[in-house]
């Protein structure tokens, strides 16, 4: 169970750049279009990232920093969410508040 | 024989038919019958072409009856009287016989059967049409006024578009004010016009019109007469008023579901339903609070009332209506956290740019199963809404929030005087019928009565008024003309035979007999108004001395049709 609460991602992600994975309508093109197509990316990526479930982001960072980038999803993305924006973002906060180890 | 001239014309339907019966064998049984002066087959008979071959044969044979078997007769009756009275003939000497419903399409696996029941009723079929007589319509005046019940903007756009085409109109409101729903709101989808505003200029346009009378405070009371000239009696203001109408409009509108206590949280403080919310936006000015508190974040619960098992349809407006008040939430509190749990998002048509817009603006969705409804958790001081999400693979979320918005639909009016007094057609879903969606939108099985609106059924407000201007030109199209003809296939009483017992005045369900007469030594008899008779035919056998004939159905055809048929069962 997630608890959404205004201070996980969202807005921390909003102040790092352009962020609007929030514009997904969920069809889930990028997914079917993705040459990686893993379970997550990027549709489910896309979808953690908007409801700022923070926990779900770290836990597929493999999968936020295997991206290539290729920019397939973004082209034919019906919603016109930046997706490959997001995922530089994404990588950035990743970074920039690493996994506490416990 | 009965010295009639008659055709027949057997249809291939292109194959629909001919696929399943051998037109041939009909068309050869046909020709049997004496009196059947030309029997023909035709791919399309109810093509121009085919037409324009039939309309020659009456003239070339001096054809006198006619038979066409093909479909149903709800479906080209019309057109086939249409074409008779091109060729000079009486449509009523005309007989349709559904060889396609009946024959062809049900039996499909049994190509003799089918054939043989298809020349048993085109026999049946011709031996209507020898005891056919020519009927004419009954003409009878309309009077120019009109009257509409109900004062929402669908009543009042139609009031205003009927005073247009000169006719008179008597608009009807059972509140002190017009404008229903529409009357109460601020700024609506999709243009952001205020809800207030459109009404006060719609009151301006029917003031300008002297021609529309407006009760307020009104009910209807009565209801009595016959096509196109009907008695209406109005309650308002405690005054009685009496009207001739040409033709009735209903436009009463609707009821928004009202929560249950508990449901979803309902009750509450900080749950509220989508009427209540738009009225707390109406009075926000500058921060967005509810009871003194700012609101942070909320929750909108799609479909409350909607798409259940008590109300199995969709409301249609309410998508839209929350997206577009979530757009108002994003002007007045941009931070504001605004969550949508939804099941299927329905902002159809253009209103889908809203959905993205909002979308844009960061408002988030959630998709929850319909058999898996969001919970409120109703606290002291707060409250949390928790779902499984369908977009995040079910996972489980909580949302604390400061509002629940409960996204409210449409439930029908109760309307019991009403629907008493006009005997409106109410459907299963509680709202009033039309007699078919697409093809008949505002017209009822009462004749004389059109429903426009959301009493319909759930309809947004460009939607209502659309369908109020559709009534506008229904009752336009049958009182301008000034006149209008009624269908002859009318009860007839042979007053020679009348005993005068009047049984037949008890059977009609429309009250359209009446005995007249007596006194003086001479008998009563009884006598059927041709414009308030149905020719349903309930008075026929009520009749102990077979008094009663319904034109176009007489008991010598009926007789004819059951010898024809015992004929082919003997054969
Ligand atoms: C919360 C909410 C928000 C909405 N927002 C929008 C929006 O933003 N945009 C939009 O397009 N649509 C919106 N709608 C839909 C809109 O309200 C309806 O489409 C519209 O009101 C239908 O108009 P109507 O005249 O058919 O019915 P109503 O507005 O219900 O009017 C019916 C009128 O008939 C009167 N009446 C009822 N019974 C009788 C009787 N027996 N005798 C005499 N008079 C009678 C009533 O008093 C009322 O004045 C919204 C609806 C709701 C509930
Ligand atoms: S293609 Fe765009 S709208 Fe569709 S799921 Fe992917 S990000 Fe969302
Ligand atoms: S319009 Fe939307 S909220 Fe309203 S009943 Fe239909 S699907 Fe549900």
């Amino acid at each position: 169970m997630t608890t959404l609460t205004p201070s996980l991602i969202g807005p921390e992600l909003a102040a790092l750049g352009d962020f609007d994975a929030q514009a997904c309508m969920n069809c889930g093109i990028c997914t079917a279009i993705c040459p990686l197509s893993t379970d997550v990316l990027p549709r489910r990526l896309m979808r953690y990232a908007a409801l700022g479930m923070a926990e779900r982001v770290r836990q597929e960072e493999e999968a936020v920093f295997s991206c290539l980038l290729c920019r397939s999803c973004e082209e034919n993305c019906p919603a016109g969410v930046h997706i490959t924006e997001n995922v530089r973002l994404l990588r950035r906060w990743l970074l920039e508040h690493p996994r506490r180890l416990n | 024989m009965s010295g009639r001239r008659i055709g027949v014309y057997v249809c291939h339907c292109g194959g629909n038919i001919s696929d399943y019966v051998d037109v041939d064998a009909v068309v050869a049984a046909a020709r049997e019958d004496p009196d059947v002066v030309v029997a023909r087959d035709a791919m399309f008979t109810c093509s121009d072409l085919t037409q324009s071959e039939i309309i020659s044969d009456i003239g070339e044979h001096g054809l006198d009856g006619l038979v066409v078997a093909s479909c149903s007769p709800k479906l080209h009756t019309f057109t086939f009287r249409e074409m008779a009275k091109r060729a000079g003939l009486n449509p009523y000497e005309y007989t349709q016989v559904n060889i396609r419903e009946q024959c062809s399409w049900t039996h499909t696996d049994d190509h003799e059967g089918a054939t043989r029941k298809a020349i048993s009723l085109v026999r049946a079929g011709i031996a209507n049409t020898k005891g056919s007589a020519p009927l004419q319509p009954t003409q009878v005046t309309t009077t120019q006024r009109a009257l509409v019940v109900g004062g929402g903007v669908t009543g009042m756009r139609a009031a205003i578009g009927l005073a247009d085409t000169g006719l008179e109109v008597v608009l009807v409101e059972s509140q002190d004010e017009l404008g229903g729903w529409v009357g109460t709101f601020g700024p609506m989808f999709p243009h952001g016009t205020v809800g207030k505003d459109l009404v006060a200029r719609l009151r301006e346009d029917i003031g300008r019109r002297p021609s529309i009378t407006v009760l307020t405070r009104g009910r209807v009371t009565s209801r009595a007469g016959t096509y196109g000239n009907y008695q209406v009696g109005v309650d308002a203001d405690g005054a009685h008023h009496d009207f001739e109408v040409g033709q009735v409009v209903v436009a009463t509108g609707f009821s928004a579901y009202e929560p249950g206590p508990g449901e979803h949280g309902y009750g509450a403080p900080g749950v509220l339903t989508l009427v209540q919310f738009q009225e707390l936006l109406d009075r926000t000015e500058g921060r967005l609070a509810y009871q003194g508190r700012s609101v942070e974040s909320l929750a909108y619960i799609y479909c409350v009332g909607s798409r259940g098992p008590e109300h199995a349809y969709c409301s249609r407006y309410c998508c839209s209506a929350a997206v577009h008040a979530s757009l108002r939430v994003a002007d007045v509190a941009p931070t504001a956290r605004q969550y949508h749990l939804y099941r299927d998002m329905r902002t159809y048509g253009r209103n889908e740019e809203m959905f993205t817009e909002s979308r844009r603006r960061g408002s988030l969705y959630m998709k929850f199963a319909d058999d898996d409804p969001p919970v409120v958790e109703t606290g002291t001081d707060s409250l949390t809404v928790r779902l499984h999400d369908l977009l995040s693979a079910g996972e489980e979320l909580a949302l604390p929030v400061d509002l629940v918005v409960l996204v409210t639909g449409m439930v029908p009016r109760q309307q019991d005087d009403l629907v008493g007094v006009l005997k409106l057609p109410v459907g299963q879903d509680g709202f009033f019928n039309e007699i078919h969606p697409k093809l008949r939108p505002v017209e009822t099985v009462v004749d004389g009565v059109n429903i426009c609106g959301a009493c319909q059924g759930p309809k947004t407000s460009a939607e209502s008024i659309a369908s109020g201007l559709a009534a506008v030109t229904q009752v336009a199209a049958v009182l301008k003309r000034g006149t209008a003809d009624l269908d002859p296939q009318v009860a007839t009483v042979l007053a020679e035979q009348c005993t005068g017992c009047g049984d037949c005045t008890s059977a009609c369900p429309f009250g359209a007999i009446s005995l007249f007469g007596s006194g003086n030594g001479a008998k009563a008899v009884a006598r059927v108004d041709a414009a308030g008779c149905k020719g349903c035919g309930a008075c026929v056998p009520a009749c102990p001395v077979d008094a009663i004939d319904l034109a176009g159905y007489t008991d010598h055809q009926v007789r004819g049709m059951i010898d024809a048929l015992a004929m082919e069962v003997a054969r």
